[in-house]
């Protein structure tokens, strides 16, 4: 009985103290981002992780992942859901649109302690309205150039390295070691972008280009100049290799550089964990005219969710100095204090110190995203049409591309 | 005659159960068909945008953006109407013909039966997908590859205009032929044979049998079945979205996908409803054509 | 007349060829690559696998929550096709042997939803199912076969079948002190077995088929069926998977058309009459 008296009395104690634990509440918080990838949305947990416990709650996070292809649509659909996504990863296109709909938090209260002067003012320029932020890039990646080195010496072509080394790193030269590798290995020399470059990704595949010889889509100011005789003769380039030297993986074609169908493509670093079990040499290097072009990502609150304010913090802790540093290996940072740390040239396993400062961080420096506006959408579906015609041998490629002038200027005017 | 009263009451309560028998399906149909036709139609009268959150009422103004100020709007009617005008003289005269040969009763029949059928109750998805390799470019895909056995050189065909609206076309007439298939066999064999034979005898080649005897007999099923045939080639979504996603130039971009692009992608929901409106209007006109020519038939039939 | 002979041989053959090239090769193509890797996909077609990598049916589980997807596609079926058949053969029972008020115009309207192609009202659709806490769900995935135009077809063939039942059997049911559901489900839907085999048969195909509703109803990829899924075999960045994606899209495939092979003669019966509506 005695016995029975002191567990139980054990028993109540425990629980007694246990009871502010349990009491303590849960913050359920659903995040929704267009990775997969395991060991990327474990490094995204564990930043979560530490902030509950900095905070002394307890966050029961879930992450979403959705198709990329899909990405806006299906992120829509759940906004508008009784269950929407707490956080979640913005597209560069896309920010104007969600930045004007108010789907965004305002994020200046959550940042006060946050140091804002360590991101590029360049960097955040896309997703502020006017001096509110809505989101904080965590992902500022450049364009870089993944090539095959095993093709390039089976071909006796002059790798991207040594064209830089001789200061000769032009789009006119690699298009004239496209041309040998397609010549002598009878390999593709060019995947475009995700092997999307004529289609969804068209503007990450042309504006390397185009923006190198002087041209662009559109800048700053929504002039369009798609239509300049210099965003003309980089179209015309590229279009040449296509049609005319038939090195570059064409349209329909799926031939891909990860499975050694092509000696190149261009790509961004978050891609070369695709590259763990290739079994030839590859190397990475900054693109042809060095006119860096940078993708960008960027974390935001849902303006209508449960917690805004929490999700706010969140939003501000997963994009702090500390975790920008652990990302930077897959998401380059736009912090000057990582960007510019020894600790960022070594923080991808997979890339060599030397190339990480030459290709990536050099070129975010340096580097301009590419445009966005409020109608993308809309832009997008209308100019595809017209880009479309660029694909065929015989295309007139200033004709087509005034044509894609004219639809950017309707919308952006 | 006056009815008692115990026949009174167990007519109303036949009524009832009657009712109660009914309701289910009712109750689901004004909720899932019929309130949502009505807010379509609501819809069309509104700007109404999913990511900005706004619903006004713009009276005919969707109307007359689609109609007076989208060009895009025209180019996919005319892809409708060109997917159709391809699809279904393809589709009936195939069936006609594959019909008209298992009505004479060949070897391998019973296979022909059988295989024309796999991709009927395959879904739509697959069957796109699985063409949309064996359609590759170059001579990446088996087609290009099996041509270039033959020393031609295949094009790139979902990537060309033309060739993209001729593939997704294909797919669908052999997606769906099995169904008109068995329908029009079905008719052959019910065609009376005594006319056939009397035709025979005296001296009817089998050409002229089928144009003045057998094409006569099957035509109120071959119309009854175009007219199947079109409706159901309104509704291409899944083929279109798979193969082509409306490219190239827009070129196979019909109604059913602008509508998904307007609503889904743009996030114009109130101008998305404006094209369902045309959609509906030009089904409604299709299914009373339909519905008349059925009650034509019937009543010539007997 | 033996050239005749020889001439018409050959045309068989090259009917037969034909076909087979067309209705069976694409299919036996999907087979062949399921087996191979993602490399072998294009290029020169092989008869046989080259690799006969077997793993791709494991990875296909692992890339995504694939054995989620067929979960979600037979539970949409299962419930899809049993609730059609229920909601459809009472009302078809009661617009063809109880008479009521107001039974043939409500008949005419029901007709209505044969003829409404999905997409026309696909919009309001989604906004509905919203407010009513469907978001995200494979509820409507649900609903929209019994209720939806398949629904109405069920009811239309259910109807057409009672209609020509001789009333003696009712009598007798009522002499068996059966009231009206129980004559119904005693008496009535047993004998209707013909038309509930064929509803059943299309009731299924159009629920595990269904595209677009999943595409517009479901957002997180727990909730995806079969036909979304097998669009979804990419890395983390859109590249596609070729070799998983035909191993995947043979999975959902093959059960179907086993179930075909097996019944053949309902199947074609089905779709026939279905066709004609």
């Amino acid at each position: 009985m005695k016995r029975f008296l002191s567990i139980l009395l054990t028993a109540i104690l425990l629980m007694a103290f246990a009871a502010p634990a349990l009491a303590e509440e849960t913050v359920a918080l659903k995040i929704a981002t267009w990775t997969s990838n395991e060991d990327q949305l474990k490094l995204l947990g564990s930043f979560v992780d530490e902030f509950a416990q900095a905070k002394g709650i307890k966050i029961d996070a879930t992450f979403e992942s959705i198709d990329f292809a899909e990405y806006n649509t299906k992120l829509l659909l759940e906004l508008q859901s009784t269950t929407p996504p707490d956080l979640y990863w913005v597209l560069e296109t896309a920010a104007p649109a969600f930045i004007a709909s108010g789907n965004l938090a305002v994020l200046n209260d959550a940042m006060a302690a946050y140091n804002p002067e360590d991101i590029a003012e360049t960097a955040l320029a896309l997703w502020k309205n006017g001096e509110d932020v809505c989101a904080i890039p965590f992902s500022t990646s450049p364009f870089v150039l993944l090539y095959n080195a095993d093709l390039f010496a089976q071909a006796g072509a002059k790798t991207p390295d040594e064209l830089i080394a001789e200061g000769n790193w032009t789009w006119e030269s690699f298009r004239e070691i496209c041309k040998q590798i397609k010549d002598k290995t009878g390999v593709w020399a060019l995947q475009t972008v995700d092997g999307q470059g004529y289609d969804a990704r068209i503007l990450h595949n042309l504006l390397p280009i185009v923006r190198a010889f002087g041209g662009d889509a559109w800048d700053e100011n929504y002039e369009v100049s798609i239509d300049s005789p210099e965003s003309v003769a980089a179209v015309q380039l590229f279009h040449d290799m296509v049609y005319v030297d038939g090195s570059v993986v064409p349209p329909g074609d799926e031939s891909s550089f990860f499975t050694g169908a092509a000696a190149m493509t261009m790509s961004q670093i978050s891609r070369v964990s695709n590259l763990d079990e290739v079994e030839w040499k590859w190397s990475m290097t900054t693109l042809p005219g060095n006119v860096p072009v940078i993708g960008q990502a960027a974390l935001g609150a849902f303006s209508r969710g449960k917690n805004v304010e929490l999700a706010s913090e969140l939003v501000a802790y997963m994009t702090s100095e500390s975790c920008v540093a652990r990302m930077a290996g897959i998401w380059p940072p736009a912090r000057y204090s990582v960007l510019e740390s020894e600790a960022f040239l070594t923080s991808n396993s997979r890339i060599d110190p030397e190339q990480m400062k030459n290709a990536v961080a050099a070129s975010i420096a340096t580097g301009r995203v590419l445009p966005s506006h409020q109608l993308y959408p809309q832009i997008e579906v209308e100019a595809k049409m017209a880009y479309d015609k660029l694909w065929k041998a015989d295309a007139d490629v200033a004709a087509i591309l005034s044509e894609v002038a004219g639809i950017y200027r309707k919308y952006l005017k | 005659m006056k009815k008692s009263a115990a026949a009174r009451r167990n007519a109303r309560r036949e009524a009832l159960a009657g009712y109660g028998f009914v309701l289910p399906q009712l109750v689901g149909f004004c909720l899932l068909v019929l309130l949502p036709l009505i807010n379509v139609f609501i819809y069309s009268f509104h700007n109404k945008n999913m990511l900005f959150g706004t619903n006004i009422y713009v009276g005919f103004d969707n109307f007359a953006n689609l109609f007076g100020n989208d060009p895009l709007f025209w180019l996919t009617l005319k892809n409708t109407l060109v997917f159709s005008v391809l699809l279904v003289p393809l589709n009936l005269v195939l069936a006609l013909l594959l019909a008209l040969y298992l009505g004479e009763g060949r070897p391998g029949t019973r296979y022909i039966r059988t295989v024309i059928f796999l991709p009927v109750v395959t879904s739509g998805v697959a069957w796109a997908i699985v063409w949309k390799y064996l359609l590759q470019g170059g001579t990446a895909g088996p087609i290009n590859w099996f041509l270039s056995l033959l020393g031609v050189q295949g094009p790139n065909w979902l990537l060309e205009k033309g060739w993209a609206m001729a593939a997704v076309v294909v797919n669908r007439v052999l997606k769906n032929l099995g169904t008109n298939v068995l329908i029009f066999f079905g008719a052959v064999m019910n065609m009376p044979q005594d006319v056939i034979e009397a035709a025979r005898m005296d001296g009817a080649g089998s050409f002229t049998l089928l144009r003045k005897i057998k094409l006569p007999l099957l035509m109120p099923t071959i119309l009854m079945v175009a007219i199947v045939t079109m409706i159901g080639s309104m509704r291409v979504f899944d083929t279109i979205r798979l193969m082509t996603d409306g490219g190239p130039e827009g070129s196979t971009m019909v109604l059913v996908y602008y509508i998904y692009h307007q609503a889904f992608k743009m996030f114009n929901t109130g101008y998305a409803s404006a094209i369902a409106v045309v959609l509906f209007v030009i089904v409604l006109v299709l299914t009373i054509a339909q519905w008349t020519l059925r009650k034509r038939v019937s009543h010539y039939e007997g | 007349m033996k050239a005749k002979r020889v001439t018409q041989r050959a045309g068989q053959v090259v009917m037969l060829v034909a076909v087979t090239a067309l209705f069976v090769y694409p299919f036996w193509w999907m087979l062949v690559n399921s087996l191979n890797t993602a490399a072998q996909v294009f290029g020169a077609p092989t008869l046989l696998p080259v690799s006969w990598r077997w793993r791709n049916y494991v990875e296909i589980f692992e890339i995504q929550p694939f054995a989620r997807h067929c979960v979600n596609s037979v539970l949409v079926a299962v419930v899809g096709t049993a609730g059609n058949i229920l909601v459809a053969g009472l009302s078809g029972y009661g617009f063809a042997r109880l008479r009521f008020p107001g039974r043939g115009v409500l008949f005419m309207l029901l007709l209505t939803a044969l003829m409404m192609p999905i997409e026309v009202i696909i919009v309001p659709l989604f906004f509905q199912m919203l407010g009513w806490g469907f978001d995200d769900s494979l509820v409507p995935l649900m609903l929209l076969p019994i209720f939806g135009s398949q629904g109405a077809f069920s009811a239309f063939m259910f109807r057409q079948f009672f209609v020509t039942v001789p009333g003696e059997l009712e009598e007798a049911a009522k002499l068996d002190g059966l009231g009206y559901f129980g004559t119904f489900w005693h008496i009535m839907l047993p004998i209707a077995k013909p038309v509930i085999s064929s509803g059943a048969i299309l009731a299924f195909l159009a629920a595990w088929n269904t595209y677009l509703e999943p595409l517009v109803f479901t957002s997180s990829i727990e909730k995806y069926t079969l036909p979304l899924s097998l669009n979804n075999f990419n890395d983390a960045y859109g590249q596609p998977q070729w070799n998983l994606q035909m191993a995947a899209t043979t999975v959902s495939v093959l059960p179907i058309m086993l179930v075909y092979l097996f019944f053949q003669e309902k199947v074609t019966d089905a779709m026939v009459n279905s066709g004609l509506k």
